[in-house]
């Protein structure tokens, strides 16, 4: 499959990726793996006019563990992150996660956290070849005004399926953006605009620099359902997230839980968690209530997209939440 | 667009070619090298039919432009053999019926190599899990890890199996 035609750009330095970033601004993409975006350009969905590679910007690529948090360079590749020591000891969740993205041939080198979180939400009308879209109208997402995934939408249902977004939003992680001159931190359960056609709340002149996630002696733990183990997308994941109270170590003080592949965004659903504040670590009743909680709530946002039946991915939101729930508090108890 | 030429490090030898931004490795390999050992199937990361090395990991060469592998040093599945001698790795496919139509296999041999390379003793779990990104429409899976786990250690493997000497 041959790509668009493109300049491209090489940046020496962060500094310099900025300085083009402030002067093409929308004309342009980052260029990071490659393993989302090049495939995006050769189904003709995508068509900058010229690419900025981030290749010489080793400073983008790093794994520091601070006090209070670990910070991971939005450059670095996922590989990485799997081997790293610090996030598989505290932040179980976003190992887990990277280790299910894609295959192994795509998180060595080539794919970085940076664009696991920015990939572009998926759907499997828009997600074809040329050819496939040329054959029917445009949907939202494409530039038209039909959505094929839900009668009479009057706007885009994409879905998040990104592995790292789930996992991170459980973490409670931020996202440190960059722009000539300007720098500014978002909640990454804040940085989703619930439009599909423009996920997230990124500037076109913005970089994405950093992911800072936040320690604070709880565990986490990841779960997917896929049809394949490697290379496929998610039709369903959860993240959560479990800190004990500092008095009483079997009692849970604070609970997050993240359902992904459901919506435009991940699903942070407080409600669904906060029935398992006080409750025992090893309360299955309680992690049951809590699964099926949020299946209640995250299904009302679902749509026939992404593969499977609308009706099993639903069912399997409540099995994916509590297994993570489970994974969790044993690693708690330990 | 201009052609731009660069220098790829390709098996141990440096080739200048020009290339256009929008060439992939892939492209570059077998459009302009005459490598056309790695293959294209789905073109877009989801086979594995193109897994070359770059610094020693597999990654996509459909999914790497030509542009991004300058620097690299880059190993082909032409670069597996030495002369006419095959690597243990490939007489172990030969050996043991891993190859079938031969479209997956260098994009299965170059990421079997990789792993023999980082876990010179994988389980079969180990071998299935590299290979997870691998797809082979003849489904030889079986047949493919068998030659995997005999080439990585030739006396513990499976003990009917008894490859030609």
């Amino acid at each position: 499959m041959l790509l668009p035609r493109f300049d491209y750009l090489e940046p020496k330095n962060l500094e310099g990726a900025l300085d083009l970033l402030a002067i093409h601004r929308e004309n342009a993409k980052l260029l990071a793996g490659g393993t989302d975006l090049l495939v995006r350009m050769k189904k003709g969905l995508l068509k900058p006019k010229s690419l900025i590679s981030l290749k010489s910007l080793n400073e983008l690529s790093y794994i520091k563990k601070e006090a209070d948090s670990i910070k991971i360079g939005a450059g670095t590749p996922l590989a990485d992150i799997i081997a790293s020591g610090p996030v598989q000891d505290d932040a179980r969740a976003l190992s887990q996660a990277c280790e299910k993205v894609g295959a192994v041939t795509i998180q060595h080198y080539r794919g970085t956290i940076g664009g696991n979180i920015l990939q572009d939400n998926r759907c499997h009308h828009y997600n074809q070849s040329d050819f496939y879209r040329s054959g029917r109208q445009a949907c939202h997402k494409d530039g038209g005004k039909i959505c094929y995934a839900r009668e009479n939408a009057d706007r885009c249902n994409s879905t998040c399926q990104s592995d790292g977004a789930t996992a991170l939003m459980a973490l409670g992680a931020k996202l440190v953006l960059l722009s000539k001159g300007n720098e500014r931190t978002v909640d990454l359960d804040q940085f989703y605009t619930a439009d599909g056609i423009v996920p997230h709340s990124i500037e076109p002149h913005e970089l994405l620099k950093e992911v800072i996630i936040p320690l604070n002696n709880a565990q986490s733990a990841y779960r997917r359902l896929a049809y394949r183990s490697a290379i496929d997308y998610p039709i369903v994941c959860a993240g959560v997230l479990l800190r004990p109270s500092e008095t009483k170590k079997d009692q849970i003080h604070e609970a997050r839980i993240v359902v992904g592949a459901i919506s435009r965004a991940p699903l942070f659903l407080p409600q669904a968690a906060s029935s398992l504040i006080g409750k025992k670590l090893d309360d299955t009743d309680a992690f049951k209530k809590a699964a099926d909680a949020s299946m209640d709530s995250a299904a009302t946002f679902a749509v026939h997209n992404v593969g499977s039946t609308l009706e099993y991915r639903c069912e399997m939101i409540s099995l994916m939440v509590f297994q993570a729930l489970t994974e969790a508090a044993q690693a708690s108890k330990i | 667009m201009e052609k731009i030429e660069i220098t790829l490090n390709i098996n141990g030898k440096p080739h200048e070619v020009m290339i256009y931004p929008n060439e992939t490795l892939l492209d570059v390999l077998r459009d302009q090298l005459d490598m056309t050992g790695s293959k294209e199937s789905c073109g877009e990361g989801v086979c594995g039919s193109c897994t070359i090395h770059m610094d020693g990991k597999p990654v996509r060469s459909c999914l790497t432009l030509a542009l991004e592998a300058r620097g690299a040093e880059i190993k082909t599945v032409e670069g597996l053999a030495d002369g006419d001698e095959l690597s243990n790795l490939q007489q172990s496919f030969i050996d043991h019926g891993a190859v079938q139509c031969g479209f997956c296999t260098p994009g299965m041999l170059m990421t079997a190599d990789a792993l023999l390379k980082e876990n010179p003793k994988p389980d079969e779990k180990a071998i299935r899990k590299a290979i997870a990104g691998n797809i082979c429409r003849c489904t030889g899976y079986a047949k493919i890890v068998e030659a995997v786990a005999h080439a990585a250690q030739p006396q513990d493997h499976c003990c009917d199996c008894n490859p030609k000497e």
